[in-house]
């Protein structure tokens, strides 16, 4: 019966109709940009001067791996994801530990919490850059009253780069508070409390229990905060613009600086490309997770 | 039992502490934003005689103006498109059985997942040879770029979960799939539609790097022209917080009514 009715409906036609604005958009402003980045990295294409483009094989993809610079974004980039990301996960686990109980107001703080994951992040980059100016940032102004002398905290290449990581762990440890907060209501309380009448320590607790209960929702937010992280841009760019001399000129900044700066938009795509294809691949453990704990 | 509640205050203290902590910078930009910007570069930061003086400067300046009419006409119009195309895939990608159809799911989920600043180029050179530069239409396409994947990715388990009985009896009654996506669908993940609505305008609203890269003057969106404030010598910190205050407005009357679909929102449709 289904099928007959499906027959006189046409199974083909309606697939179509609903998929096909959506393939077409997507073609157009993702799919054939990506082939177009592809395109363009295999060509000297300077914005500038367009009559001296040229074709030039992979010779950009052999130039980013002699390019110095290019692996210090690198290097920078690394440090960022791995200094940032783990001390996000630490905050918001134990963040949610601790408020994972009632009392008066709890619900208001979890929500106040998530705000700042919501700021735009060009507002949270120049709050950042306000608040650390040496002679009137409330900062400054704080650590001045400590006792430590003031500093152009954003002038100092070691002290700017601290500076765009702090500014990343204030933005974003409350999105791996919610992500863990609401796997960790899942976890039924008869498991904790039973462990709390064995007598079990808090570390016990954790270690044995919340860990690995919480492993999928771990990994999952991690997952998507490292391919967040890794394409980091308007924060950092409004809150130091790279600098002081590249020391925040993450991967994103530098091929902004190439593409829309020094106009080389060919080899900007080839590192583009290179990012395009990193982000792909922690993507697809993300994707195939979610496919197959979807069906 | 006393120690049990003398443990149950230090975990509220130390919870406004954080909380404290956290909320500093925001307050900072809003306290700014009622200040004069030469009051901002003097003395003691916390001290200060509050004055409209800094909003009554941002309303009267056209650039601010403009830009917040650019970034409402392409937060709305980019996240109405995405939506309406977006649900309908994600009906078609979860009922019907098509060839590619994995691959096709996959491919739509990934995509989600591209990094902005390797579009840029591409989609700016586009842009430039069609004459599009510097105009709201490119934005609302290469806003679609991100919000597009982004609605499928929340809307497909929405759509998964949604028995098959209901379609077959509307199917069976005589409803064509038009009727069946718009009348019974539609209604049924309504949950999914607004994590997806919320997320995608938010996205939309905070967007720069496009922005910052396709437009010039006449299509740049607030944040654009908010960056604008820094200036080459003297930034103006005072009109900046306030433009920056007015746009974090509709953010957080979003972000406290929408609190309870924010998690999944967040994870954009992903089983934790």
């Amino acid at each position: 019966m289904a099928t007959k009715k499906n027959k006189r409906i046409g199974e083909r036609s309606p697939v179509l109709y609903f998929i096909l604005p959506a393939l077409i958009l997507v073609g157009l402003v993702l799919i054939y940009p990506i082939i177009y980045a592809v395109g363009i990295s295999f060509f000297n294409w300077p914005l500038v001067d367009e009559s001296s483009r040229g074709f030039i094989g992979i010779s950009n993809y052999v130039r980013i791996f002699q390019d110095k610079e290019f692996w210090h974004a690198l290097f920078l980039q690394l440090g960022f994801i791995f200094i940032a990301i783990p001390i996000e996960l630490i905050m918001g686990f134990f963040v949610a530990l601790l408020l994972n109980r009632e009392f008066k107001g709890v619900n208001l703080i979890r929500s106040l919490l998530l705000l700042p994951v919501f700021v735009l992040p060009v507002l949270s980059g120049l709050t950042w850059r306000l608040m650390l100016q040496p002679e009137y940032g409330a900062i400054s102004f704080l650590l001045n009253t400590l006792g430590i002398p003031q500093t152009a905290w954003l002038a100092n290449p070691g002290t700017a780069y601290a500076a765009v990581i702090i500014q990343d762990i204030w933005r974003m440890w409350p999105f791996m508070f919610m992500f863990i907060y609401s796997g960790l209501i899942n976890i039924p309380s008869s498991l904790i409390e039973a462990a709390d009448l064995d007598g079990a320590k808090f570390w016990d607790k954790v270690i044995k229990i919340i860990i690995p209960l919480l492993r999928p929702t771990i990994t999952t937010a991690l997952l998507l905060r490292l391919i967040d992280a890794l394409r980091i841009f308007s924060e950092v760019f409004v809150m130091t613009g790279g600098g002081p001399s590249n020391a925040t000129t993450l991967l994103s900044l530098y091929i902004h600086k190439q593409a829309f700066r020094y106009f080389n938009v060919g080899y900007a795509s080839a590192m583009g490309v290179i990012l395009i294809v990193i982000s792909l691949i922690i993507a697809n453990f993300l994707v195939r997770r979610n496919m197959d704990s979807g069906s | 039992m006393k120690k049990k509640k003398l443990k149950m205050y230090l975990i509220i203290f130390i919870s406004i502490i954080i909380l404290i902590v956290e909320l500093f910078p925001i307050a900072i930009i809003i306290m700014n934003s009622f200040k004069k910007d030469i009051d901002i570069w003097s003395a003691n930061p916390f001290s200060f005689k509050p004055t409209l003086d800094s909003y009554k400067k941002v309303f009267q300046r056209k650039d601010v103006m403009l830009g917040l009419r650019n970034s409402l006409i392409v937060s709305i119009l980019s996240t109405s498109f995405s939506l309406v195309v977006g649900a309908m895939a994600s009906y078609a990608l979860s009922r019907f059985k098509f060839r590619y159809r994995k691959a096709l799911s996959y491919s739509f989920l990934i995509s989600r997942m591209i990094p902005q600043i390797s579009l840029s180029i591409p989609l700016f050179m586009m842009f430039r040879s069609l004459g599009l530069t510097d105009t709201l239409i490119a934005l609302i396409f290469a806003h679609m770029s991100f919000n597009i994947p982004y609605v499928i990715w929340v809307l497909l388990p929405f759509f998964s979960s949604v028995p098959i009985e209901y379609e077959e009896a509307a199917l069976v009654d005589g409803c064509n799939r038009k009727k069946v996506f718009w009348k019974i669908f539609i209604p049924l993940v309504g949950p999914g539609l607004v994590v997806a609505t919320v997320f995608t305008f938010m996205m939309s609203w905070n967007e720069f790097l496009y922005a910052l890269v396709l437009t010039s003057s006449n299509a740049k969106t607030a944040p654009v022209v908010i960056n604008g404030f820094m200036g080459q010598y003297a930034p103006l910190w005072g009109q900046l917080a306030a433009a920056g205050t007015i746009m974090l407005i509709p953010v957080f009357v979003i972000t406290l009514a929408f609190q309870r679909y924010l998690i999944g929102g967040m994870g954009g449709g992903v089983k934790g």
